[in-house]
């Protein structure tokens, strides 16, 4: 990171924590919805394993899914949103820097402000039901690894939807739906593991699997080190490969930008 | 009475305004209710596959837990197309917006609500519908019930509408452009209240019944309607209702006198 982007991920930071008794209440407050999804799987798993997931190892899951969706529907898409919306768009064209990589910048300092929220939730859970211990040292490693690839995984995600303000006039539909297919097909909802077949395999043809099922599975042993491996550079292939969409997709959109009256 | 018809006419022309809004933008517009819709066509989809591996889950069949996601989808659609205007509460208190609302001739609480409508309450309305009539069939709840469940939907829109509000006017205090009292109050609702309230502690159940009354939008109806409460719990969603307007009324009131516009 260069200063430039520094600069936008510090201005951005220090924007999202702007108003600190809305900022402390979502990080004391933000995972009380974490300990409500323990509550609910605590008793669907009271009479035993679901789809390969006992009590211990779904505590694992969702506080892995937890912390990926944390970051991404946290992240502060609607200041992106914001810019293209009212024609701020417009002036970022006009200065020496990358519009994507800048909003990248953007997306890093706004993790800052989100990150705490998350954890304090993930202490809270600890606390309150347990983490279960990785089924490996290495398989713990090789979770970070895919938690860290989650953050561009996220970035390239939310950066996609808020490109598509360029052709509405609101971005909150683009945040439903996206939230939508990102909560089911990342098996945040109900594992991907229960789904029937069919379901399997569309999911496993997105994205969205990366955010919650691949971390966890590699943190409960469901898939061997070779199998980690696999959907590890599959992740990273995905993060790249919505990066450069997104590339492809600005070339285009960017000509949709009219400036009030024009 | 006046004063209601006035605010009555007040609430209709802001509405018609914004559904001419709308219209310019047909795009929106689709975009808005097919989301609405994906998301409660999701809602479905988590509990065909969750039923697929647990036949009951705290004797509760999937019929009746659609009846339960129906009622839910009704009232937050009820409440995206009739206050949605309240979630812009934050911004309004920061930007000073509400100056506009306190100096014209009209509740200030009926012009932010009407200030837009969330067009996904369209198909979340829609889809929470077929929802409700499924589980209903499949539950083989009698039709004697149809008027109890009118009810209970006028109800569940009624508290909807007040809890989210009153939660949307937290933000004259804790400043913020987000109304997250209101995110989490949804996110919570949309957790605990998708399931049997039988599967969390007692001071959950509690809270959601006699503190933030949720339980009374779907928990409570689809109880009566299924015969595992008695029919006495009838009067319960109406009293809820009049307690979550009448706080959102509270709420709002008290932020009015605490609200000091922007700049300061």
């Amino acid at each position: 990171m260069n200063r430039v982007d520094l600069a936008l991920a510090r201005v951005t930071f220090l924007r999202r924590i702007a108003y600190r008794g809305n900022w402390i209440f979502t990080v004391v407050i933000g995972g009380a919805g974490l300990l409500a999804s323990l509550a609910l799987w605590e008793s669907l798993l009271a009479d035993g394993a679901v789809g390969g997931y006992d009590w211990y190892a779904m505590r694992g899951y969702l506080i892995i899914g937890y912390f990926s969706m944390t970051v991404t529907v946290g992240s502060g898409d609607w200041l992106i949103a914001q810019r293209i919306l009212d024609g701020l768009v417009a002036v970022d064209l006009t200065k020496p820097v990358d519009f994507q990589r800048a909003r990248a910048a953007e997306f890093i300092g706004g993790l800052f402000a989100t990150l705490p929220g998350a954890l304090f939730a993930i202490g809270a859970a600890a606390l309150i039901a347990g983490i279960p211990a990785p089924a490996s040292p290495l398989a713990g490693a090789l979770t970070l690894v895919s938690i860290a690839l989650v953050f561009p995984l996220s970035f390239g995600v939310i950066y996609l939807g808020t490109l598509a303000c360029f052709w509405t006039r609101r971005f909150l539909g683009i945040v439903w739906a996206r939230d939508s297919v990102l909560m089911f097909f990342s098996g945040m909802l109900v594992p991907v593991a229960l789904f029937p077949d069919w379901l399997k395999v569309i999911a496993w043809a997105l994205p969205f699997v990366h955010f919650t099922t691949t971390p966890a599975s590699i943190y409960l042993g469901r898939v061997s080190e070779l199998g980690a491996l696999g959907l590890l550079a599959a992740e990273a292939a995905w993060a790249i490969a919505l990066w450069w969409l997104a590339r492809l997709i600005w070339n285009h959109a960017v000509k949709k930008v009219t400036i009030h009256g024009g | 009475m006046t004063a209601i018809a006035h605010a009555g006419g007040v609430y209709r022309r802001s509405i018609v305004a914004q559904l001419r809004a709308i219209v310019e933008y047909p795009a929106d517009f689709w975009i808005m209710a097919a989301s609405g819709a994906f998301w409660q066509i999701l809602q479905f989809a988590f509990l065909s596959v969750l039923f697929s591996q647990v036949p009951v889950l705290a004797g509760w069949a999937f019929p009746e837990m659609l009846m339960l996601a129906g009622f839910l989808g009704l009232a937050a659609g009820a409440n995206a197309l009739l206050s949605d205007g309240a979630w812009s509460t934050g911004s309004m208190v920061i930007k000073g917006d509400m100056d506009y609302r306190i100096t014209r001739p009209a509740p200030v609480l009926i012009q932010v609500a009407s200030a837009h409508i969330g067009m996904q309450g369209v198909g979340e309305f829609a889809l929470g519908t077929a929802m409700l009539v499924y589980g209903w069939i499949a539950a083989g709840v009698s039709p004697a019930f149809i008027p109890a469940a009118v009810l209970f939907v006028a109800c569940a829109a009624a508290i909807n509408l007040g809890l989210v509000t009153a939660a949307c006017g937290a933000n004259f205090w804790i400043k913020g452009t987000g109304s997250y009292i209101a995110f989490l109050l949804v996110d919570l609702q949309g957790k605990t209240m998708s399931m049997p309230l039988k599967i969390f502690p007692f001071g959950v159940k509690a809270f959601v019944t006699f503190v933030v009354p949720l339980a009374f939008v779907n928990f409570v109806p689809v109880e009566v309607l299924t015969g595992r409460a008695s029919t006495w719990w009838i009067v319960g969603p109406p009293l809820a209702a009049v307690f979550s307007i009448g706080l959102a009324a509270l709420v709002y009131r008290a932020g009015l006198r605490a609200y000091d516009s922007a700049g300061h």
